[in-house]
């Protein structure tokens, strides 16, 4: 630097993102000086200059790392000029960066949620409204049911969850039984572990765990398939056809998921007691022994409140599959939005239901 | 192995395709330094899987593709991200991450391959957007932009390493004829001024005789490259009836509705 408060700093060779951090540290270092009134940049030996390189040498310029001292940039290749004095200072303090947003205050929040919930309730009434316009017709009606659908879906919803639920319900057999066994066998009456686990898988796990299993693969896959279809138009598609999408997408699919759930808890419960038995079994009792035990715990009735659980958990785990595909708004996260809502509402609405079942059976004594 | 300077791309018996189905096969073309060069053919023939396949994405039933010296089939690991660095690419959607606004979107490269300074990574966004014509919209989110400012803001993302090449998928498809003459613009000057490679996969034959010094036509029937040339001799010269029909935009006598 001059006494004049003069200083020149000569760049050179290649200006890219990896030489720029270097060159960046140095410039940092030696433009502290206090004082610089004038600084000269010569880029004349510069041989490349990349988009890091330009900004380098524009952050100069515009007076950045010597506050108040007149920067001026010499030897720029002529195109080159043209572009660095296309983007000017304007352009720089022109862009602020986006403020956070500001916290809401309680009462605005309140307002927001109950205006959701109120939304939410609308739009949960006009889609039982559109689903009890549509599926008695369509059962009724040959024509108006899509049954190569409900056939497609009661094969993914169904068929395919065979196994997870073949490998869930055995093993749910296996720790009830060994659970039970222990406590059983302080009162000498580990026999009644068959009693246990086929009162409890028929009229609580057995429904339970594949409503649970059903709302993990099934609710979810409704929710991203009719949700994408919405994102594609594929559901405006279907309006202007004059095709109502509850008949056309959510009828099937709610069929298929009553018909996929009760079969499924049959097969949970079938499952859960082979668990048990085999626990039994290794325990030292007869298979004889254990089938009757089984044989004699359940009432028909038992059978009949498990049945109708699983029922009305299919219906749930379909239905709120599809509203939540439908209600599914514009955005890349949307889609994972309702799958992650309909995973979670069929659950809450499994739970709820489940303690009405048992409330009510209670008071019927059945 | 060793290509002549000028030669930035070279596509060596590539054959891609489907499992067992084949959409093209053994082809062979090159791409020069600082050209525009285009890639052509009907709806469906493979032109977006052969720009896939050239940017590594979706690999090759055979052949190779060189990239500046590297061929980008057989590499992995650090040679491959080496190779990667060579270009950029806008996506016929954009492909900007929709919970990033403009400006983080086009700093997310320097964020993750560079240790520059946080004034510096703003100011090379900025004058980046400012090329492609976005000054103002650097704290837009992509939802807010329409469909050219996306795909300029996505070139402006495409571009900020400072690739010597960059791949466009349709640029001008789905754009109103000035915005997509806009693009169309800022690909010549881009091309001109700073000497980027670009490879276009493209039908709309505006753009492509406004921007285009060389073309490939591939064809499904044929599997391969039917006609390759500059545009406007193609259109004057082409013995190929498809290729003629193409570029002189004459439709298929069987798609004429005929009254019964």
């Amino acid at each position: 630097m001059g006494p004049d408060g003069l200083a020149r700093v000569m760049l050179k060779g290649r200006l890219s993102a990896r030489t720029v951090v270097d060159c960046w540290r140095r410039l940092e270092q030696s433009l502290r000086l206090a004082g610089i009134k004038i600084l000269e940049v010569d880029v004349s030996g510069v041989s490349f200059c990349g988009g890091a390189g330009f900004a380098l040498l524009r952050y100069l310029n515009m007076g950045k790392m010597t506050p108040g001292a007149k920067v001026s940039v010499v030897g720029l290749a002529e195109g080159f000029q043209r572009l660095f004095e296309g983007f000017t200072v304007q352009d720089y303090d022109a862009f602020h960066p986006r403020e956070p947003a500001r916290s809401h205050p309680l009462i605005e929040e309140a307002g927001h949620a109950t205006r959701q919930l109120a939304g939410d309730l609308r739009d949960q009434v006009d889609f039982l409204g559109g689903l009890a316009a549509n599926l008695p017709p369509s059962l009724v009606n040959r024509k108006r049911m899509r049954w190569p659908e409900v056939r497609h879906v009661f094969e993914l919803a169904g068929a395919n969850a065979v196994p997870i639920v073949s490998l869930v319900s055995l093993l749910l057999g296996f720790i009830i039984a060994f659970e039970s066994a222990q406590r059983l066998a302080d009162f000498g009456a580990q026999i009644y572990v068959a009693n246990t686990i086929t009162v409890v898988m028929v009229r609580e796990m057995g429904p339970l765990m594949t409503a649970i299993l059903l709302a993990g693969r099934s609710a979810s896959a409704f929710a991203a398939e009719i949700g994408t279809m919405k994102v594609n138009e594929e559901l405006n598609a279907l309006e202007t056809l004059g095709l109502s999408p509850i008949r056309f997408l959510v009828v099937p699919r709610i069929v298929a998921g009553i018909l996929a759930a009760p079969l499924l808890t049959c097969y949970s419960v079938l499952m859960g007691m082979i668990g048990g038995a085999l626990v039994m079994l290794g325990l030292g009792f007869s298979l004889m022994l254990i089938l009757h035990q089984m044989a004699v715990s359940v009432r028909l009735g038992d059978l009949a409140v498990g049945m109708e659980k699983s029922l009305v958990f299919g219906i749930i785990v379909s239905g709120v599959g599809c509203w939540r595909g439908l209600q599914t708004e514009q955005g890349p996260s949307a889609v994972g939005l309702s799958t992650t809502r309909a995973v979670v509402t069929s659950l809450l609405l499994i739970i709820v239901a489940d303690a009405c079942f048992s409330t009510i059976t209670y008071f019927l004594k059945t | 192995m060793n290509e002549p300077d000028d030669i930035v791309i070279s596509v060596k018996n590539l054959s891609i395709g489907y499992g067992e189905r084949v959409i093209l096969e053994k082809i062979n073309f090159q791409v020069k330094r600082g050209e525009v060069f285009v890639i052509l053919g009907e709806s469906g023939c493979g032109k977006s899987t052969l720009m896939k396949t050239m940017i590594g994405l979706n690999p090759p039933q055979s052949g190779e593709v060189w990239i500046e010296g590297g061929n980008l089939v057989a590499a992995e690991g650090e040679e491959r991200l080496r190779i990667l660095r060579n270009f950029g690419v806008m996506y016929q959607s954009g492909a900007l991450f929709g919970s990033m606004n403009v400006l983080e979107n086009v700093r997310l490269p320097l964020d993750e391959f560079t240790e520059l300074p946080e004034p510096l990574k703003e100011l090379v966004c900025l004058a980046k957007l400012k090329l492609v014509g976005l000054g103002g919209a650097a704290n837009k989110m992509p939802s807010e932009l329409s469909g050219g400012m996306q795909k300029r803001a996505a070139i402006a993302r495409a571009m900020v390493m400072d690739p010597g090449i960059l791949f466009l998928d349709e640029p001008s498809a789905g754009l109103d004829p000035i915005t997509s003459a806009g693009i169309d613009l800022l690909v010549s000057g881009l091309a001109r001024h700073f000497g980027i490679t670009f490879v276009i996969v493209s039908h709309e034959l505006a753009s492509i005789f406004a921007v285009a010094d060389r073309v490939i036509m591939i064809d499904c029937a044929a599997k391969g490259i039917i006609a390759e040339g500059k545009p406007a001799a193609l259109r004057d010269g082409a013995t190929d009836p498809w290729v003629h029909r193409f570029f002189n935009r004459e439709a298929d006598a069987s798609h004429s509705v005929q009254p019964t």
